[in-house]
């Protein structure tokens, strides 16, 4: 579904941050991808939502070159992927059920819509009875299933999270791992950044460990180790 | 579609309203912009009246010798009349001349006096010559001193108000230059702040943008507030500067009819208050888009 085809990501000013990543990651498979800071894990992340394009190879989503999607295909091509990270990016002004339903506004999806499906989307990630809180009024286990939530209202394919637990406690990130986990069971595809040895050892699902800006180890049912 | 322009719309009105003050400073001096551009065409109207007026009055005058009879005057006048520039030729006899002398005089008697001091009437008759088109005067008045009964004229009048007209023409453009480069200075401050505004409004919300951005908001939902915020600045600004316009057109109206009683400012206002409005508010909100464009051209990437 997802397939790297000898990608190489160098910034500018010359700093590389990927180098010669060849990979595959199927439908329905839950990834983690483990490494050290500044080991290129959120420029994978970035290449896979298109956020940034390979400077050498292609990185192709269902047979498609990212490179191929221009400014104007882009936003639908987002609505495939949905993301969620470390710092939630949740509008601090919005109420919870405010948070999901941005995200189908400004998909044009008419509001009877909007009233019908974001609050079954809460309700899977536990917060039927806070839709109308505001972020500063959850915690922020809750706050990070609100930005779940919204990554979930477009039914994407691939959701891709980047570092989801780096802020929270361990209960809550276990949490946040068991929605995933429930999430890939119905037949979503996960990639998951993190550094949480506790949390990707329990998953026990394929880990990529990337070092450098290159792949170091890909295992089936992995466990966090670093060579 | 719909759906995106209402929800856009809503967006710009609350991006307006949350920053009151700037919205007030950015609003004012596009205001200002489009108020001086109301002012130039109001004036340019007014002094457009007043020079017709005064032209209306120009004309030549051919005072004939008193020898000359009226067959022969009138003979002159029909040939005047077949001159194409020439609008119309009107024919004052001695009597005539002096009734409307007595007219305008009545108010002096030692004038009156003295006219029946003499006795007889002392006034010639003459041609009044009003030419088609003002600037036509000095050709016209060349004509005539060189044509054949120029020897039967005792005089030739014709400059009463040539001065007047240029002098008040020069004026006039030299106020509408000043005014035009004046313009183009307030437009492109008012550019550069609405710019600014823009800039500072993408600013506050770039959190916002961001998750619109991770979220596929498409292209034109993240664009058009700021275009619909460019249009309302553009709006705001015009209603304001018609109010300010109008009060001005009130104030001022006393002094021009003094002047002018036939520019009437507030009639013509009133009269083409639709034209005026749609010109500033074309204006405005071009400028309101134009900026905002190009703002979110350098600080939104989509």
């Amino acid at each position: 579904m997802i397939r790297f085809d000898t990608v190489s990501k160098i910034y500018k000013g010359n700093f590389p941050a990927l180098e010669n990543i060849n990979l595959e990651i199927k439908e329905g498979e839950f990834v983690s991808i483990i490494g050290p800071s500044g080991a290129g894990k959120s420029t994978f992340l970035k290449l896979i939502y298109a956020e940034e394009m390979p400077t050498e190879g292609e990185v192709y989503f269902e047979d498609m070159p990212t490179s191929g999607i221009n400014r104007k295909k882009l936003p639908f091509y987002r609505r495939n992927i949905g993301t969620i990270f470390q710092d939630f990016k949740l509008l601090p002004r919005k109420t919870a059920f405010e948070n999901v339903a941005f995200a189908l506004e400004v998909a044009s999806v008419p509001l009877a819509e909007i009233q019908e499906d974001v609050p079954q989307i809460l309700e899977i990630v536990g917060l039927g009875d806070k839709m109308e809180k505001y972020p500063y009024q959850l915690s922020i286990g809750e706050q990070q299933r609100v930005s779940l939530a919204r990554a979930l209202i477009h039914r994407p394919k691939v959701i891709v999270a980047d570092e989801p637990t780096g802020n929270l406690d361990p209960t809550s990130s276990w949490e946040i791992v068991k929605l995933l986990l429930k999430i890939n069971k119905l037949g979503t595809t996960i990639i998951l950044a993190s550094h949480d040895k506790y949390v990707v050892d329990k998953i026990n699902k394929r880990v990529i460990v990337i070092e450098n800006g290159k792949i170091t180890g890909d295992y089936e049912q992995g466990k966090y180790k670093l060579v | 579609m719909l759906l995106t322009l209402t929800r856009t719309f809503q967006q710009a009105i609350k991006s307006f309203l949350r920053y009151q003050w700037l919205s007030i400073a950015t609003s004012s001096v596009l205001m200002l912009s489009l108020y001086l551009i109301g002012i130039l065409v109001l004036l340019s109207f007014s002094t457009t009246t007043v020079l017709k007026n005064i032209q209306d009055k120009a004309n030549i005058s051919v005072y004939f010798k008193p020898d000359v009879t009226e067959p022969a005057i009138m003979g002159i006048k029909s040939d005047l009349e077949k001159d194409s520039s020439i609008k119309s030729v009107d024919y004052v006899s001695k009597e005539q001349a002096l009734e409307d002398f007595k007219k305008n005089n009545a108010d002096e008697p030692i004038i009156i006096d003295s006219l029946k001091e003499i006795g007889e009437n002392p006034l010639l008759a003459s041609l009044v010559i009003r030419a088609r088109d003002p600037n036509e005067y000095q050709r016209v008045y060349d004509n005539i001193s060189q044509a054949d009964f120029s020897s039967e004229a005792s005089r030739i009048n014709y400059g009463k108000n040539k001065e007047v007209i240029n002098k008040l023409n020069t004026l006039v453009n030299s106020v509408k230059k000043v005014g035009a480069i004046l313009e183009i200075l307030l437009v492109f401050i008012s550019a550069l702040i609405i710019f600014n505004a823009v800039r500072l409004s993408i600013y506050a919300r770039r959190q916002e943008i961001e998750i619109m951005r991770l979220v596929g908001a498409s292209n034109w939902f993240i664009r058009l507030p700021y275009i619909f915020e460019g249009i309302i600045y553009g709006a705001a600004a015009t209603i304001a500067s018609m109010i300010f316009l109008f009060l001005t057109v009130k104030s001022v109206s006393p002094y021009v009819s003094a002047v002018a009683p036939a520019a009437d400012i507030v009639g013509f206002y009133l009269q083409n208050f639709g034209k005026l409005f749609g010109l500033q508010f074309l204006l405005g909100a071009a400028i309101g888009v134009a900026s905002s464009w190009v703002a979110m051209r350098k600080y939104l990437r989509v």
